[in-house]
């Protein structure tokens, strides 16, 4: 195996809600609002039931090949050259998200606080610390996930709890007032964000204790982000109703508005470090995922050779993908979850299905 | 000119050995031959380091005894007649010319007699050495205040003291081709895990260097990512800090010349507790604990942050403190970043300045020290109040450290962090930030990652790290590389309670 490093559930569980939300609390509540109105605090629940299929889904496909990622076992069940096919096409998607990733992270940076730097400066150099950790291995940024997030969750909780006296419950009503419908609609585009659960698929052969104590963390996993986007939707609609499909990135504008007893105000600098963890922890995993991946398809002992490559194309991808801010949520709005669809849902679902008819199982 | 003998056997005529340890010892000034005839007629020599022997005994209890011995002394009964006769406990035959060198080189009498085919050494070395004191970088106010010394034999018995166990063994190991410097591994056999001591013992065998002068240079050939800012080893002059990792499960290592033993495995918070935690009551070691926890990050961040913040985030300073500051800094001709540098290079070179300087001259320093790094720098207009104010928190949080080198290591890393965010931001503060802990989680200390157990979590292990758990609540040893052979350190139901009965009588 390439990966000799093992981590606990615990340590997927932890770095997998980051993984999810660091882009989903900057872009979806803006998103979800245009479709849904002000029932889009309830889109996330709608969508997370995506994330627990998905999670199911993956958990069978490991069932059968406990040792194997993704990539490896998608040779097995649909053959050598179209599995291959397959597994290059999932390198490329990875590269293709995390280009996405890399530019909404530069993006975010260059509108809001460092307005005249460079965006390439921005992205490199975030780019160079993921490259550290990736080059440190699994085990490495594993733990280092496992000490940032609970610190940045801490700051995220705290800007929630100072928003209390801001918000207005009465911006929620009326509930489903044209019906399920747009609620539903809205529920599509974070549902992509939810399906990125698929990427456990890269991990699970490397996880210390398997079977049912896997599935309960990654669950848990699931709830807990489920929670944090609502607790974020539930924040942005009370404080600013229906004026948020105005702004890009509400929940930082929320921040930006609250102040505690005139000392601390304007603390949005505080979310932008606890946001850059959860960024720093998203990208890796991807980035991760993308180098074992070609590594296991190019058949090679090390993944560490292709960090340099591989961080080159998606910092090259990420200014490819959209020419600016406007172009880029409009992808993220429109494109992105159909795109998601197809690599996180639809063909993991047909591969299980595949996989169930010809009876495929690790020999 | 030979530095070393070769194992040579020695020989039965005494003025063979007499020649060779000539030349293996020629212009050597501070050997002495002392020759001397047995019961007044077997021809004999001793040799012997002055100064590292003790004369008194030599000239009351041996050349006495030699002299008025009256049985002749045979190949066979040697050893039983001269240990009979001379009143010393430690004495050995010796049978090679190379053995009988190491022995002088020890301080040992080494006694040649003419027609025996063995030599005798008389362990008396004895030598100016430093008393026991209390140690200067780690002293308490509640707890035992002696320090190792110079010498080995005084640590091995400060240790021994402690625990007086058979199972603490120390294993002695000669490292260094020109010192054969006297290095013991120390553990308690039975709660140091055998994987450990094994690695332990690799490591330093392994170690093959001209000299060992201190135990940095052990340190420095056995640690894991040598690299690193970070000390992979604790390093302490405290009996009792080390008696408490050997009771732990750790080994400690002693090196002969240096009162500093090495500790491994050791953690980032192994490095931020100190022997006091124990001792006093079990609030007060958490919150200490706890106040070095936010002084260590301080240290790490704190100009960083008043340099990100005044370069790029203004918004975040309460508008009354920003215009005090905008106020103060109005003269001051240098961005932020520059000032900080400025203070803080400053800060550091006075710093290297009064550890090395004389002490008559130490006066001198500190008042212009404390001009150049405050009233005078403020008023000429070269820094403004609120960074000599950052500079100093920054200082004296560096000082709450317990170990001298971890300290060392924040220190060094607040300068690449520093400029990290003077160009860009908490966002360049962040991404160092992120570096470090990357870096941190990657340590190893003899396998044992360094940030067990925060990272990888270790819940049974948590409650003396964030916390300073009361002494009945530790009942397990951490757990370290390998399989601790027993992991309780003390019974169950430690908790101490008033007896239950009928209160009223």
């Amino acid at each position: 195996m390439i990966e000799k490093g093992r981590i606990s559930p615990v340590q997927l569980a932890i770095f997998m809600h980051p993984t999810v939300l660091a882009t989903a609390s900057l872009s979806v509540p803006a998103i979800t609002m245009k479709t849904a109105g002000h029932d889009m605090w309830a889109a996330p629940i709608v969508s997370s039931l995506i994330g627990f299929m998905v999670v199911l889904v993956m958990f069978k496909l490991h069932e059968r090949y406990p040792n194997e990622t993704f990539i490896q076992y998608s040779e097995s069940i649909l053959g050598k050259y179209l599995g291959r096919a397959i597994g290059l096409s999932y390198i490329f998607s990875f590269l293709f998200t995390n280009g996405i990733v890399i530019r909404e992270y530069g993006e975010f940076i260059a509108a809001t606080f460092l307005l005249e730097t460079p965006m390439v400066f921005v992205v490199v150099g975030l780019m160079i610390v993921c490259a550290y950790a990736l080059h440190q291995g699994i085990e490495v940024w594993a733990r280092a996930a496992q000490l940032l997030v609970p610190i940045a969750l801490v700051i995220i909780v705290f800007m929630l709890v100072i928003m209390v006296p801001d918000m207005h419950v009465k911006e929620m009503f009326p509930i489903m007032e044209y019906g399920p419908l747009p609620l539903l609609r809205a529920s599509i585009v974070p549902s992509s964000w939810f399906s990125q659960y698929f990427i456990i698929a890269i991990f699970l052969p490397y996880l210390s204790k398997k079977g049912r104590t896997a599935l309960n963390w990654t669950m848990i996993s699931v709830v807990a982000s489920l929670t944090t986007m609502t607790l974020i939707n539930f924040a942005v609609l009370f404080i600013f109703g229906d004026i948020n499909k105005s702004y890009n990135y509400p929940f930082l504008i929320a921040v930006r508005y609250v102040s505690l007893s005139d000392f601390i105000e304007h603390i949005e600098s505080l979310l932008m470090t606890a946001w850059l963890v959860a960024i720093f922890i998203k990208i890796t995993v991807v980035y991760y995922a993308a180098a074992l991946g070609t590594a296991q398809i190019l058949r090679l002992t090390d993944y560490r050779i292709l960090i340099g490559p591989i961080g080159l194309l998606m910092v090259l991808l990420s200014l490819w993908c959209a020419p600016n801010l406007e172009e880029l949520t409009e992808l993220l709005g429109r494109s992105v979850p159909f795109f998601s669809s197809i690599f996180q849902i639809w063909i993991p679902l047909l591969m299980l299905g595949v996989a169930m008819a010809r009876g495929a199982r690790t020999a | 000119m030979k530095a070393t003998a070769d194992s040579q056997p020695i020989s039965s005529a005494m003025e063979d050995n007499y020649k060779t340890l000539c030349d293996i010892y020629s212009k050597c000034n501070d050997i002495i031959f002392r020759e001397l005839k047995i019961g007044g007629k077997t021809e004999s020599f001793l040799v012997f380091i002055d100064g590292m022997v003790n004369v008194e005994v030599l000239d009351l209890h041996i050349v006495r005894c030699l002299q008025h011995l009256t049985e002749p002394l045979t190949n066979e009964n040697c050893m039983e007649v001269l240990g009979g006769e001379l009143s010393i406990s430690n004495l050995l035959s010796v049978e090679s010319i190379e053995d009988a060198v190491s022995h002088i080189g020890m301080g040992c009498i080494t006694l040649f007699v003419n027609g025996i085919t063995l030599c005798f050494s008389m362990g008396l070395a004895k030598w100016e050495k430093r008393g026991i004191e209390e140690p200067a970088a780690e002293s308490v106010v509640r707890g035992p205040r002696e320090g190792f010394t110079e010498t080995m034999s005084v640590n091995r018995a400060m240790l021994r003291r402690k625990i007086k166990t058979p199972a603490l063994k120390m294993v002695p190991y000669r490292l260094g081709r020109q010192t054969h410097t006297e290095v013991n591994l120390t553990y308690i056999e039975g709660i140091a895990s055998e994987a450990l001591v094994n690695e332990a013992d690799d490591r330093i065998s392994g170690i093959d260097i001209d000299g060992i002068l201190e135990s940095g240079y052990v340190e420095g050939l056995i640690e894991d990512s040598p690299f690193s800012p970070f000390p992979q080893m604790q390093v302490t002059e405290r009996p009792d800090v080390v008696s408490a990792a050997l009771l732990e499960g750790r080994v400690a290592i002693l090196v002969d010349g240096t009162p500093f033993v090495l500790i491994a495995p050791a953690t980032l918070f192994t490095m931020m507790q100190s022997p006091e935690d124990y001792y006093q009551r079990f609030y007060i070691g958490t919150l200490i604990r706890w106040l070095r926890y936010l002084f260590f990050i301080t240290t790490l961040i704190l100009p960083s942050l008043y340099v990100a913040i005044l370069t790029f985030h203004q918004e975040m300073v309460p508008t009354s403190l920003l215009l005090s500051i905008a106020k103060s800094r109005e003269d001051i001709p240098f961005p932020a970043l520059v000032e900080a540098l400025l203070m803080e290079v400053s800060f550091e070179a006075l710093r290297e300045a009064g550890v090395r300087l004389p002490k008559q001259v130490g006066a001198a320093v500190s008042i212009v020290g404390a001009l150049v790094i405050g009233q005078a720098a403020t008023s000429a207009g070269l820094v403004s109040a609120p960074m000599v104010m950052v500079v100093a928190i920054t200082g004296i949080a560096s000082f709450m450290m317990p170990q001298y080198s971890a300290g060392i290591a924040i220190r060094m890393l607040r300068f690449p962090i520093m400029f990290l965010s003077g160009v860009l931001g908490l966002l360049g503060l962040m991404l160092g930030i992120i570096f470090i802990v990357v870096h941190l989680c990657s340590l190893r200390s003899f396998g044992v990652p360094y940030l067990q157990p925060i990272a990888p979590m270790k819940g049974n292990e948590m409650k003396d790290v964030l916390a300073r758990s009361p002494i009945w609540m530790q009942r397990r040893r951490p757990k370290l590389t390998g399989r601790p052979n027993n992991v309780n350190r003390q019974a169950p139901g430690m908790k101490p309670e008033p007896p239950k009965g009928n209160e009223s009588s």
